[in-house]
């Protein structure tokens, strides 16, 4: 069981009567309401075009919605400001698909970037991104170069960065998507080691197996429709 | 802003340099071939001004008054010496003579340093000049009356420029009769001017506009590399002027870069076009390197730091709109 539910329910996340239409005309989400707690770890599943990706480019603030009322962190999305969006984005931890690492910069320096950008003395850099290195077992690893580093690897830095400055969620878009199954299987073990530690982890994937045999909170997504909602996760 | 974090940004923008050093080669590249041809076509403008300023200093403008000499032997109606009075021309002596020049030092663009020149030192000055070795046929110039040269002025002009404008007020002033000046010379001097300005202003604002152009693009090419490193940055909650400083830093250092190397191959340039000139055209009047170095340096610093920090402020604005996902379909 999710520590969350040992908790008293405190929202990280909420949506309420959120729709999101493109102007190609497409309608992404229609009429979400949701509530993701603090410290729970849940899937987001669904076929291409379900609405996944928009729920997280609204969560991460890159769309505004059309109408309802988002809050994340204790950021009112809809009333957020284009210049304080680095705030909010500073309170979470974002795992890509892609990985997205600097191809110039070594696997120290591209966990230490997200620590720079808020401000960190260089003394605290050095212990907290040796710590999440250690932590995702890739503290040998430091001075490599992203290109030397295999794909399951350079996911493994991706999740060191993320969350290296202690976020209270973490947001991660298929993050197993590039990987093979034994190191799809290790990163979601390691992300739900870290929930175990009190962080909020959000992740969108297409691997059922991953969600049969992780059992957390599992929420489908169909047609921009929360269409299932399921706290023990997947049978 | 932290100061380590401005510490950070700043070591950030001189790594750039050399991480992405194909792309600030490029750059450096076509900064310095505009700046080079800027550079040589200011030194060939300062050399043409240089030139036209020696030759505008021997502009000087004969003036002769009217005497008694002038009417006695003028080109039309002259008057001979014993039907002349008095009231039949204007400046019977020095001092007369002298306020004329007075006069004229106050027209604009005389300068004034007018020289009087009587006739018995113009005759001196003719003997000593065109007869001399002749003097036994010229005997008769000493003698009474003989002399048929006018009391005359040498006036010098401030510049070509308004020179028949000048001329004719100078003929306008009373008791002065003729002129003898070089007024095609001024003329040639004054539209060869015109024609250098504007064909250097046209040539500077051409290179000017292409180094723009080609700078803005090769920017936009290095942009477009690293819009994986922009969208990361913006990812992990960077803000704008976060992301902006290292470039800027960057273009800061290419435009110094490139300042100092077209400085010093226009330096190289000068040298051999100078040596060339000299040694077929034996003419030393030219501008010095060492007087322009500065000028020139100000100028390629100024054009190098503008062009790479506008063109990387102007440039980024257009990617820090976006957001990661659209970096992705890009």
């Amino acid at each position: 069981m999710d520590l969350a539910f040992q908790q008293t329910p405190n929202p990280i996340i909420e949506f309420n009567g959120v729709s999101k239409t493109y102007n190609s005309g497409t309608h992404a989400l229609s009429d979400v309401n949701i509530q993701i707690n603090k410290g729970e770890f849940v899937f987001v599943v669904g076929s291409s075009g379900a609405g996944k990706s928009t729920f997280m480019k609204l969560i991460m603030r890159e769309e505004k919605a059309n109408t309802g009322t988002i809050m994340v962190n204790g950021f009112n999305l809809t009333k957020l400001r284009r210049r304080n969006v680095p705030l909010l984005r500073r309170t979470m931890g974002i795992v890509f698909q892609d990985f997205r690492l600097i191809p110039t910069m070594n696997v120290f320096d591209n966990v230490a970037f997200a620590m720079h950008v808020v401000g960190a003395s260089p003394r605290t850099i050095r212990k907290e991104v040796s710590k999440a290195l250690s932590l995702v077992g890739l503290g040998h690893k430091a001075r490599s170069m992203p290109n030397q580093l295999s794909g399951g690897e350079q996911q493994r830095v991706g999740l060191a960065r993320a969350l290296v400055n202690s976020p209270d969620l973490i947001i991660a878009d298929e993050p197993t998507g590039n990987v093979d199954p034994n190191m799809s299987y290790e990163i979601v073990s390691l992300l739900s080691a870290i929930n175990q530690k009190g962080t909020t982890i959000l992740m969108v994937t297409h691997d059922h197996n991953l969600v049969r045999d992780f059992h957390h909170r599992v929420i489908m997504l169909d047609g921009g429709k929360i269409v299932a909602d399921n706290a023990g996760g997947m049978e | 802003m932290k100061f380590s974090s401005m510490r950070y940004l700043t070591k950030e923008g001189f790594k750039n340099v050399w991480v992405n050093r194909l792309m600030t080669f490029a750059s450096i590249g076509v900064l310095v071939a505009c700046m080079v041809l800027i550079g040589l076509a200011l030194l060939v403008s300062f050399n043409i001004d240089l030139a036209l300023g020696n030759l505008e200093k021997q502009n000087v403008v004969m003036v002769f008054f009217n005497d008694k000499n002038s009417v006695i032997y003028a080109d039309e109606n002259p008057v001979s010496a014993d039907k002349l009075t008095d009231d039949m021309y204007l400046v019977h002596n020095e001092q007369e003579a002298m306020a004329v020049i007075a006069e004229i030092e106050k027209i604009e663009n005389v300068e004034n340093n007018v020289e009087y020149i009587s006739k018995e030192k113009a005759l001196e000055v003719l003997k000593v000049s065109v007869l001399a070795g002749k003097e036994q046929y010229f005997e008769f110039l000493d003698e009474e009356g003989g002399n048929p040269l006018s009391d005359g002025a040498k006036v010098t002009l401030s510049s070509m420029e308004n020179f028949e404008e000048t001329v004719d007020k100078i003929a306008a002033v009373k008791g002065v009769d003729s002129i003898q000046s070089q007024a095609e010379l001024a003329n040639t001097i004054n539209s060869i001017k015109k024609g250098v300005s504007v064909a250097g202003t046209w040539i500077i604002g051409i290179l000017l506009f292409i180094s723009l152009l080609i700078v803005s693009n090769t920017i936009r090419v290095t942009m477009y590399n690293r819009k994986l490193q922009i969208s990361i940055m913006k990812a992990v909650g960077a803000t704008d002027a976060f992301i902006r400083i290292p470039f800027v830093v960057e273009g800061i250092i290419i435009g110094i870069i490139s300042a100092l190397l077209s400085e010093c191959l226009v330096y190289f340039c000068y040298r051999v076009a100078l040596d060339t000139i000299m040694g077929t055209l034996g003419t030393s009047q030219v501008v010095p390197f060492g007087e322009a170095a500065w000028l020139l340096l100000g100028i390629f610093a100024a054009i190098g730091v503008l062009a790479g920090v506008f063109g990387s402020v102007i440039m980024i604005g257009k990617y820090l709109r976006r957001e990661g996902s659209e970096f992705s379909a890009l």
